[in-house]
């Protein structure tokens, strides 16, 4: 089992926060799991972690239809953010628009954290898909 | 006794009112009258006594031969001249006759002369005039011809035989003359002209034509004017010339300026041509309807600038001096000219310099073709295109919305239902089993409102009334009494009970209930909601404005989604991002606008445009 302090799920479909959270529970025995139902939820609290001076999420799963702030706000927003941890993010999406392709590539080049892009459904969470190892290959 | 006769004599002989002297013997004047003396200047000298060869330095001998001959009883006369004081030449007529005495004894001779240098020199100058009229004549082509009624005899000169390309020997009479006129209008013009001269005494002067002798055709010039002795009508003198060069290339001027003239009237173009001011000097008949006036002396001598509005005028005056500057053409321009009438017409202006001999400019020559109606299509083309495009965008973006909510549903289902197959814990199983059923409800949702948005924009052909807004808003708040209950808002209705938009009565139902509710829902913690509802008829669209002082939304980050499909701006239970995008269809369906304005934390105000008229 890998050893994760903290992880984000944002997104606002009940069931697929109910489906990563079970899909986690097989390949980590990670306690600090956090739901959020949009973008701005999730980043007032890293903001107020920073504040606090606690430690930011490992991993971010990240949806991008979402009421308010959808997954790009968020991203252009957190990548403002100055950080000392690499985080990685997975963009969870059900979406086969090119434009969102174009923009997770054009996210991915532009920061030093590592950003995913997974295509709905998925069926499995491997170790991987949940540490910063892998950047390197 | 002998003095006293010569005394009378003499006196008789001076005052005689010819020119007379007389000579003895020996040449010397012994008699002479006064008029002698004054033809030959001799006023003031004595000269009885004198011989004629003293007095004339140069009378030479065929005179002095003549004087001497007279002696022995010969007359002689002829003709003299001798340059006088004033070095004028003068001619005199002289007539020596032998002098008797009593006794039948030549005692002498008597010169008698005649100063005829006035009828000289008009037979001079009547000969030098008839050489020229002969001359021009021949030049011009000018013959003469001459009728005497009394003989009945026609004459023509050998310049009018030329004419007539008749032989020399050709006589001609009144009936071959008017002969040679061609049938119809010269042949009966000539007649009756000649006829009108001799009758009554009329001139004439006629262009016609005539068919020459060899058969030749040729336009003549004929004049002819009667000759009148003792209030008689003698006969007819007059020319005819020969003017077929000048008709012929007068009708061949004639026939291409005709050419011209159609075709620049003709042309599907405005024609103008301009001078170096600008002033037009040729315009043709679409340019004249096109400056709305009949004639094109309305427009000749004036400017752009009484005819357009000042800026068009001086963008057009600008052009006519960089081509006339330059020399160098204006192709294909499209421009746009606007009459002091406001009337807009747009051009594709040609401008090309009018060159005189020396390669200067000294005006333009414009083209115009009126493509206002092409332009309008145009236009209508492209606002086709843009609807087209606008279609196109809502449909792709459509697709997408449907593949992606699809999509997210089915793959819950496979997610799901792959956990199921999995999992050994029963209440797990029960769990999973349980959020099936609810990823089914949500998918019927969205199957519905994706329906209800295809059912909008696929009934484009609804059936448009009259509904009284009012009327209408009352039963919406009955729908909703139990929110505006539980919200204490209040609504504020300014709208007049007649006022009446034309939609479908359905569509508008769904518009208005939305934006009600939207209102309600989405009103601040912190205050009670109030509504303001107005509503304004104007020309073309009557406009519904719905002001409430709810949470407001930040239009910079949130303006082009605000009426996207599943997009929500507010944390709310009911929000699904349906609502407005759905209204937005509705409202374009009936060919009209929805627009809003916010500021967050204050309230939001709808404004809806309903089209007054169906297309």
């Amino acid at each position: 089992m890998k050893q994760i302090n903290c992880i984000y799920i944002v997104d606002d479909d009940p069931i697929t926060v109910f489906g990563i959270k079970k899909m986690l529970g097989m390949v980590t025995d990670c306690n600090d799991i956090h739901t959020y139902e949009n973008g701005k939820t999730a980043l007032d609290s890293i903001i107020q972690r920073i504040k606090n001076g606690a430690q930011l999420p490992e991993v971010i799963f990240l949806d991008i239809n979402m009421p308010i702030m959808d997954g790009w706000e968020f991203l252009a927003e957190f990548l403002n953010i100055e950080t000392k941890e690499q985080i990685r993010i997975n963009i969870i999406s059900s979406s086969i628009d090119s434009a969102d392709y174009e923009k997770w590539e054009r996210y991915k080049q532009s920061t030093t954290h590592f950003i995913d892009y997974k295509e709905k459904p998925i069926f499995r969470i491997e170790p991987k898909d949940i540490s910063l190892v892998n950047l390197a290959s | 006794m002998k003095n006293t006769k010569s005394y009378t004599n003499n006196y008789l002989i001076k005052q005689l009112p010819t020119a007379i002297a007389f000579l003895n013997s020996d040449f010397e004047l012994v008699q002479v009258s006064d008029k002698w003396i004054e033809d030959f200047e001799f006023n003031d000298k004595n000269i009885i006594g004198n011989t004629v060869f003293e007095l004339f330095d140069n009378v030479g001998e065929n005179w002095r031969k003549a004087l001497e001959e007279c002696l022995l009883g010969h007359h002689r006369s002829g003709q003299k001249s001798f340059v006088d004081s004033d070095f004028n030449e003068r001619w005199f007529k002289w007539a020596n006759v032998p002098w008797y005495d009593e006794d039948e004894n030549i005692i002498g001779i008597i010169v008698r002369t005649e100063d005829i240098t006035k009828k000289v020199e008009a037979d001079m100058n009547f000969n030098k005039l008839e050489s020229l009229v002969r001359a021009k004549s021949e030049i011009a082509k000018v013959g003469i011809w001459d009728y005497d009624i009394a003989t009945n005899r026609l004459t023509w000169c050998n310049i009018a035989k030329t004419i007539y390309e008749v032989p020399a020997d050709h006589e001609p009479t009144i009936d071959k003359t008017v002969a040679f006129y061609k049938n119809g209008y010269s042949r009966n013009t000539i007649s009756m002209l000649v006829h009108n001269a001799m009758e009554h005494g009329s001139s004439f002067k006629r262009r016609m034509e005539i068919i020459t002798h060899k058969g030749n055709p040729k336009w003549v010039m004929v004049a002819g004017k009667p000759i009148v002795t003792d209030n008689v009508i003698t006969g007819l003198i007059g020319t005819v010339q020969d003017i077929d060069e000048q008709v012929q290339s007068e009708l061949k001027t004639k026939e291409n300026e005709k050419l011209l003239h159609i075709l620049v009237n003709n042309l599907p173009l405005n024609v103008f041509v301009k001078d170096k001011d600008s002033r037009k000097v040729l315009v043709n008949k679409s340019e004249c309807e096109h400056l709305g006036v009949n004639d094109p002396s309305e427009v000749i001598g004036k400017t752009d600038f009484d005819f357009y509005e000042k800026a068009v005028a001086q963008i057009s005056r600008d052009e006519d001096i960089q081509v006339i500057k330059t020399l160098k053409p204006i192709i294909g321009k499209e421009t746009i000219s606007i009459r002091k009438d406001r009337k807009s017409t747009t051009f594709l202006t040609s401008k090309i310099p009018l060159l005189d001999t020396d390669g200067n400019a000294y005006g333009i020559i414009g083209l115009s073709m009126d493509i206002t109606g092409l332009k309008e299509k145009e236009n209508q083309l492209r606002d086709l295109i843009n609807v087209t495009a606008i279609q196109n965008k809502k449909l792709i973006n459509f697709a997408h919305i449907v593949s992606h909510d699809l999509r997210s549903h089915s793959a819950n289902f496979s997610m799901l239902l792959n956990f199921l197959k999995e999992e050994t814990d029963r209440d797990e199983k029960k769990r999973i089993l349980g959020m099936l059923n609810r990823s089914s409800e949500n998918l019927m949702v969205t199957l519905e409102d994706l329906n209800e948005v295809v059912d909008i924009n696929t009934n484009v052909n609804l059936e448009k009334k009259p509904v009284n807004l009012n009327q209408l808003l009352k039963k919406i708040l009955q729908n909703l009494q139990i929110c505006f209950q539980d919200s204490q808002a209040k609504i504020i209705n300014t709208i007049a009970d007649d006022i009446t938009v034309l939609s479908v009565p359905s569509y508008l139902e769904s518009i208005l209930l939305n934006l009600m509710s939207n209102a309600i829902k989405y009103r601040h913690p912190d205050r009670i909601p109030e509504i303001i509802l107005s509503a304004k008829p104007e020309k073309e669209h009557t406009i519904f404005s719905i002001e409430d002082n709810g949470l407001g939304i930040d239009l910079k980050k949130y303006g082009e989604k605000l009426f996207g499909m599943y997009k929500t701006f507010h944390k709310h239970k009911d929000s699904r991002g349906i609502g407005l995008y759905i209204t937005k269809n509705q409202i374009e369906a009936m060919g009209g606008n929805i627009f809003a304005c916010s500021e967050l934390n204050k309230g939001s105000t709808f404004k809806v445009y309903f089209k007054n008229e169906t297309d």
